[in-house]
């Protein structure tokens, strides 16, 4: 049971690794330098990233759905997909401000009640099947879908942190949501309101032309790198990234007590197990 | 009908051509393909439904041209000059510019037009019949979700109407509570109901086991070479073929994790669809356009395939058998040859209600 534990635990950690350095490639490339070989691989990076983060995705996913997902798990998981993605056609119907989108508050909220890789899957499938009834199937995909999973699982981690934290008297099997457990919410809405803008841009941002001071261009240096991306993403995404942001956080803030309390009475139900005497 | 595998094919074709043919009468012609694709094979439904994808270039294209135009200031041929006091803006609008705008939006407008016209073409049940054996689960939530859509846009609807009967009127977000409440219960009651019934017809009966360990670490050996290989490649260039090796490796036991997988699920399916002589041309075509865009073929101006309008714009070239070569990417229109007019036009019809 250990060694099962700690290969499915490398298989997080590996998967996340690559995810982190598929996207952050940009970052990485110049630290060797100006050479042949580096204009080389920033030509086909782009390529080799997106192949890496579908293979990342697919190990994942076999991990995940291969610890024997319930039946409770299954239809609960597709019936609240099917709710925030009815949340996305109404987004695509009447387009928002900015970059708000009503899917996020609730991934957040999903994995937060149900854990990190309930949110993972609730992230991903939220994200793939809202793209198949808007139309939204493309390359960006595999990136927006690994993305909204960190952002569910994420949450999960949260919430098992407020769960291990300090307790009180009557704690156990509680569905009360305390002020404190919404505002972390609400802060975590709102960073990943402006992380899944600034991490959606790095997967294009190399092939992006514009000003010297704000493109991507291999053997130019960490910070100088660091620095472009930083006037880039000033310049193009900030303000867009903001509105979705504060609105995940204004969401959160208004419906999250309510429809975490809701939540938290539907997992005790879910659950709940006879298990049958030998 | 052409296979929904075909289609993908077809669409990363386009995806591929448009990323390397950077000459704006390439990208022009591509978009044309895209658009001519799109109006013989979707449904006249899905067209009146859909954002067209002829406007979506349009508004691709134009967006380009005004950044580019407004944020690069290279170029001989001086159109005008922003004051220098404008950040970012300030400096010489310049002819070079707007063309370089041109070229990289007709690439953007090309890629989103095809992809556009896959989601049109494709019914939604053929896109999760081509879900691959190993993600049994997946399907499994995927075609729950897609099934409940219609549903749970139903009850959004019914309580609505039902919260307005009481007076309620929807001002600002706080308005939206005893609305979403009422539909995440009502939602999660139902999910309860179906697996209830999902075990009652045995799900899980057979196939509610973990992966065995084996499998286990098949996909984290598979991760570590990748990661290892891709490390390498960043961090080394000068190991590029034993990293990229390494990465290929990783990347065949992943796959082969995923086969190993999909072997234990037994899938039937119900009016499966036939691979027929058009789906053969349609990827014949997709072959040719990627025989011109990436293999050294002799007798072709591959150097057509780039242009560059700095310092001073001149005309792009335009090799004839490279256009000749992205022409296979109508193959996919042949196929209305093969179909009754009736099949034609239900066959992409999706029902969001």
């Amino acid at each position: 049971m250990m060694l099962r534990r700690a290969i499915s635990g490398s298989i997080y950690v590996l998967s996340g690794a690559i995810g982190f350095l598929a996207f952050l490639y940009p970052f990485f490339t110049p630290l060797q330098g100006q050479s042949s070989m580096v204009t080389g691989h920033s030509q086909d990076a782009p390529i080799v990233t997106v192949a890496l983060v579908a293979l990342s995705l697919i190990a994942l996913l076999i991990e995940l759905q291969g610890q024997a997902i319930s039946a409770k798990t299954v239809a609960m998981l597709g019936v609240l997909v099917a709710i925030t993605s009815v949340l996305r056609f109404i987004e695509v119907v009447i387009p928002a401000p900015g970059g708000f989108s009503p899917v996020f508050a609730p991934v957040i909220l999903v994995g937060y009640v149900f854990g990190g890789r309930f949110g993972f899957l609730m992230g991903t499938f939220t994200l793939l099947a809202s793209a198949l009834v808007t139309g939204g199937v493309g390359p960006w995909l595999p990136y927006q879908m690994y993305a909204a999973g960190w952002v569910g699982m994420s949450a999960g981690w949260l919430g098992w942190l407020v769960r291990r934290g300090p307790k009180r008297h009557g704690d156990a099997g509680r569905t009360m949501v305390r002020g404190l457990e919404v505002l972390l919410l609400c802060v975590l809405g709102f960073i990943w309101g402006l992380l899944f803008g600034a991490i959606m841009n790095i997967f294009f941002w190399p092939l992006a032309t514009g000003p010297a001071d704000q493109t991507w261009s291999a053997g130019t240096g960490l910070v100088e790198t660091l620095s472009r991306y930083g006037v880039f993403y000033l310049a193009t995404s900030l303000g867009w990234d903001l509105v979705r942001a504060v609105g995940n956080a204004a969401l959160i803030l208004l419906l999250g007590a309510p429809v975490v309390r809701a939540l938290m009475r539907f997992r005790q139900r879910f659950q709940f197990e006879a298990i049958p005497d030998a | 009908m052409l296979d929904a595998r075909t289609w993908l094919a077809w669409a990363l074709t386009v995806l591929v051509a448009a990323s390397l043919a950077r000459n704006p009468l390439y990208g022009l012609l591509l978009l044309f393909i895209t658009w001519v694709v799109y109006a013989l094979c979707s449904s006249q439904q899905s067209r009146s439904a859909a954002f067209s994808p002829v406007r979506l270039a349009l508004w691709m294209i134009l967006f380009a041209i005004i950044f580019n135009g407004l944020t690069v200031h290279l170029g001989d041929t001086v159109l005008f000059r922003l004051p220098a006091w404008l950040p970012l803006l300030g400096g010489t609008i310049t002819l070079e510019a707007l063309i370089y705008g041109v070229t990289n939006g007709l690439a953007l407008a090309a890629i989103l037009s095809g992809f556009a016209t896959i989601n049109r073409v494709i019914p939604l049940r053929d896109l999760v019949q081509v879900t691959p054996r190993a993600f049994h689960e997946a399907g499994v939530v995927l075609s729950i979700a897609l099934t409940f859509i219609p549903q749970t846009t139903r009850s959004l609807t019914r309580i609505r109407e039902a919260q307005a009967v009481r007076g309620h009127r929807l001002r600002g977000l706080r308005d939206w509570l005893p609305i979403v409440v009422p539909l995440l219960v009502n939602g999660l009651e139902r999910s309860m109901g179906l697996a209830e019934a999902m075990v009652a017809r045995g799900y899980g009966a057979t196939a509610d086991q973990a992966h065995p360990r084996r499998l286990q670490a098949l996909l984290s050996l598979g991760l570590l070479m990748l990661l290892g290989g891709w490390g390498s490649r960043l961090f080394f260039p000068t190991w590029r073929w034993p990293a990229s090796l390494l990465m290929l490796g990783g990347a065949a036991l992943v796959i082969i994790a995923a086969w190993l997988t999909g072997r234990t699920v037994q899938r039937t399916s119900y009016r499966p669809h036939r691979w027929t002589v058009w789906d053969g041309l349609a990827l014949a075509g997709c072959a040719l356009t990627l025989a011109v865009v990436v293999l050294p073929l002799p007798g072709l101006e591959r150097a057509s395939l780039g242009y560059s309008p700095y310092p001073r714009a001149t005309l792009p070239a335009f090799d004839i058998w490279i256009g000749l070569g992205l022409l296979g990417l109508l193959a996919p229109a042949a196929s209305l040859f093969g179909e009754p007019s009736y099949d034609r036009d239900h066959a992409s019809d999706v029902h969001v209600s």
